[in-house]
């Protein structure tokens, strides 16, 4: 595929129509130049080549000036008849053609290779490739091109392709409709560039997402990878690959139905992370008791498992979603044999129970029907898709799981949000009593709404207080979140994680904490006080007031 | 035998032949030049110059580029002609030769273009 592949499609098209208009050109003017004429005085004369040629030039184009240099005579006039008829077939001949050319398939894909090629040439900011456009990378795209990172998206289905560009995205997605699981295509997305920060594959085909993780690994070794993966073995091949972030959307909702039963604090701190707000909602407290899982794939599996951890005791009831369709006929879950099914597994005594099945409407009514037989019952459901949003909404479901949403969340965090992506995995480390006095001090300091973003100390992103730490100046955290109206007060600045620049991690920091250059900050705070914030550990006044009480 | 290479063949050395017709005889009279043949030389060269379009070889860039040159030349030896013819309305001796020279120019490019091509055919095992 090289770039000249648009020149050559038109040449060899144009080959024929060209020599068609020389050959019937040179035969007019032929003609012209043999058969003899009169003049204005009556001697007999010969067109000569110039005249043939100016005259069949414009007789061709059907302008028509006239007869040149003098009124034909009747034998020329009966030659430039049949020379009208063969040059203007020629020229038809050759605009048609040009015409066809402009409509063909073969010349646009070309054209529309080249011109991703140059959008992708000019790409000068990093870059994240994603593979597959559908509703998970749309958001996933919208947060990236929020946070200043642009995407490159390539689908093998033009009809999704053309979708996406009617969606306007600022900044522009560049975008193409190509196979993903061929090398030429990831070369194509600008793989081998070094801006290219991450590839993201997250397909329901796990064999298509292990192709593409061994190909990107192979042609850039550099390049972070999310990959989704929904089984064990197939998530140990991707770590003997050598992937860095393997998205197992299961184990992600294993992981936090754990945290939710074992530490609400951690749990709760984990979902702000994602824009919760800082508070449990009475509804999202989980009860204690008897759990009943309905339907025993992957997902049962992993809540399972998340049971088991917590001690929770659980039935399950072993519900296919396309065998129940296949032997019932009907995507409605709730006939008599169901409810005695139902009945059976308890759910008169359970406190919960959790629609885990891969059909989003016979989990609603698998709900509704628990819901029916035992109005206590706290449901929660699995919602596949993120086009069902409305409906689930609406039934009245305690705790739905959207795994397109969780999928979306994970991978913008990582690509996006390093240290928070760190944060949340650290969680899992920590217990519940430490979760409370976190967000206890969250509370009392900023409220129930705070926000968290994260910061570098450089010269691009806090001036002044990386210059003075460079001079060899020892400023702590607990320094710098001083309050710039009164230093004696502190600001609403809380330190959630920090990272040195050699990669050190340390989880809620100390106030004697020393600041070093290149060290990255997770900061809780509110919008108001990210402002001064910032404004502190840019401005030297500002800075050298907080920490000495001058300037 | 193939098709193809017969018609391509033929217009390239066609093309030659005619132009080597158009150049031969004394450069300093017109009279032994027909404007006929110089028209033949154009049309046949134009005709192989789309015949070589689209061969991506180097070999066929090369023949290509040929064929341009000596198209400009022919072009510009009848340019030439008629501009001294209509113009400046005067046929002289220096508007003879430059016409026939530049016609020799096309013909040496019409040359190293058939040479190319003869030495290609040598070279392939059929």
């Amino acid at each position: 595929m090289d770039s000249s592949n648009t020149a050559w499609i038109i040449i060899r098209r144009m080959r024929i129509p060209l020599l068609v208009i020389i050959i019937t050109f040179s035969i007019s003017i032929l003609g012209m130049t043999l058969i003899p004429g009169v003049d204005d005085q009556g001697h007999p004369y010969k067109m000569s080549f110039f005249d043939a040629f100016y005259f069949v030039s414009y007789m061709a184009s059907t302008i028509g000036f006239g007869e040149a240099p003098y009124t034909f005579t009747y034998p020329q006039r009966m030659w430039v008849s049949a020379c009208i008829y063969l040059t203007v077939i020629g020229w038809f001949y050759g605009i048609g053609s040009i015409v066809a050319l402009i409509q063909d398939k073969q010349l646009a894909r070309e054209l529309d290779i080249a011109r991703f090629r140059n959008k992708i040439r000019a790409l000068k900011e990093p870059f994240t490739i994603i593979l597959g456009y559908n509703n998970i990378t749309h958001r996933i795209i919208d947060w990236l091109n929020d946070e200043g990172i642009r995407v490159v998206v390539v689908d093998r289905d033009e009809s999704k392709i053309a979708a996406l560009d009617l969606e306007n995205f600022i900044p522009e997605v560049p975008s193409i409709a190509a196979d993903v699981t061929h090398p030429d295509t990831l070369k194509l997305a600008g793989i081998h560039k070094r801006n290219c920060e991450a590839v993201v594959s997250l397909f329901d085909d796990d064999m298509k997402n292990t192709k593409v993780a061994l190909l990107a690994k192979l042609l850039n070794k550099r390049v972070k990878l999310v990959i989704k993966s929904t089984t064990r073995t197939q998530s140990e091949h991707l770590h003997n690959l050598g992937v860095r972030y393997i998205e197992d959307p299961f184990q992600f909702i294993s992981n936090r139905l754990y945290l939710a039963l074992t530490s609400p604090n951690l749990w709760l701190l984990e979902m702000w992370i994602f824009g919760h707000i800082l508070r449990i909602r009475d509804r999202e407290t989980l009860p204690r008791g008897k759990y009943i899982i309905c339907g025993y794939g992957r997902m049962g599996h992993a809540l399972e498992k998340a049971l088991k951890k917590a001690q929770i005791p659980y039935t399950y009831i072993d519900l296919k979603s396309e065998q129940y369709k296949r032997e019932k006929s009907s995507a409605v879950y709730g006939d008599a044999e169901d409810y005695r099914e139902l009945l059976d597994a308890g759910v008169k005594e359970a406190a919960a129970i959790i629609a885990a099945t891969k059909d989003d409407l016979i989990n609603l009514t698998i709900l509704s029907t628990a819901k029916k037989l035992n109005p206590k019952i706290y449901t929660i459901g699995r919602e596949n898709t993120l086009d069902d949003v409305t409906i689930f909404k609406s039934a009245r479901i305690n705790r739905v799981y959207i795994l397109e949403l969780i999928l979306a969340q994970f991978t913008y965090l990582f690509i996006a949000r390093p240290l928070a992506y760190r944060f949340v995995r650290l969680l899992h480390t920590k217990d519940d009593a430490w979760g409370a006095r976190v967000v206890e001090a969250l509370h009392t300091l900023l409220g129930e709404n705070p926000i968290h973003f994260e910061i570098t100390v450089d010269e691009e992103h806090a001036y002044a207080l990386s210059r003075e730490v460079r001079k060899g100046r020892t400023v702590t955290l607990g320094e710098i979140r001083r309050s710039r109206a009164d230093r004696t007060q502190p600001e609403k600045i809380y330190f959630l994680l920090t990272k040195s620049a050699e990669g050190e991690v340390t989880l809620v920091p100390d106030d004697d904490t020393p600041v070093t250059e290149g060290m990255r900050l997770l900061v809780a705070a509110t919008e108001e006080s990210r402002t001064d914030f910032e404004y502190v550990i840019n401005n030297y006044y500002e800075l050298e007031y907080v920490l000495t009480g001058e300037g | 035998m193939n098709t193809q290479k017969v018609i391509s063949g033929f217009f390239f050395i066609l093309a030659m032949t005619v132009n080597f017709g158009f150049f031969y005889g004394d450069p300093a009279n017109l009279e032994y030049h027909s404007a006929y043949e110089l028209f033949a030389a154009i049309v046949i060269n134009l005709i192989a110059t789309i015949l070589k379009l689209g061969d991506k070889t180097q070999l066929g860039s090369v023949l290509l580029a040929t064929s341009l040159v000596a198209d400009i030349q022919l072009i510009a030896s009848a340019s030439v002609w008629a501009f001294a013819e209509y113009v400046t309305k005067h046929i002289g001796l220096e508007e003879t030769v430059a016409i026939i020279s530049l016609s020799g120019g096309a013909l040496i490019a019409n040359i190293v273009s058939v040479t190319l091509f003869v030495g290609d055919t040598l070279k392939s095992k059929r």
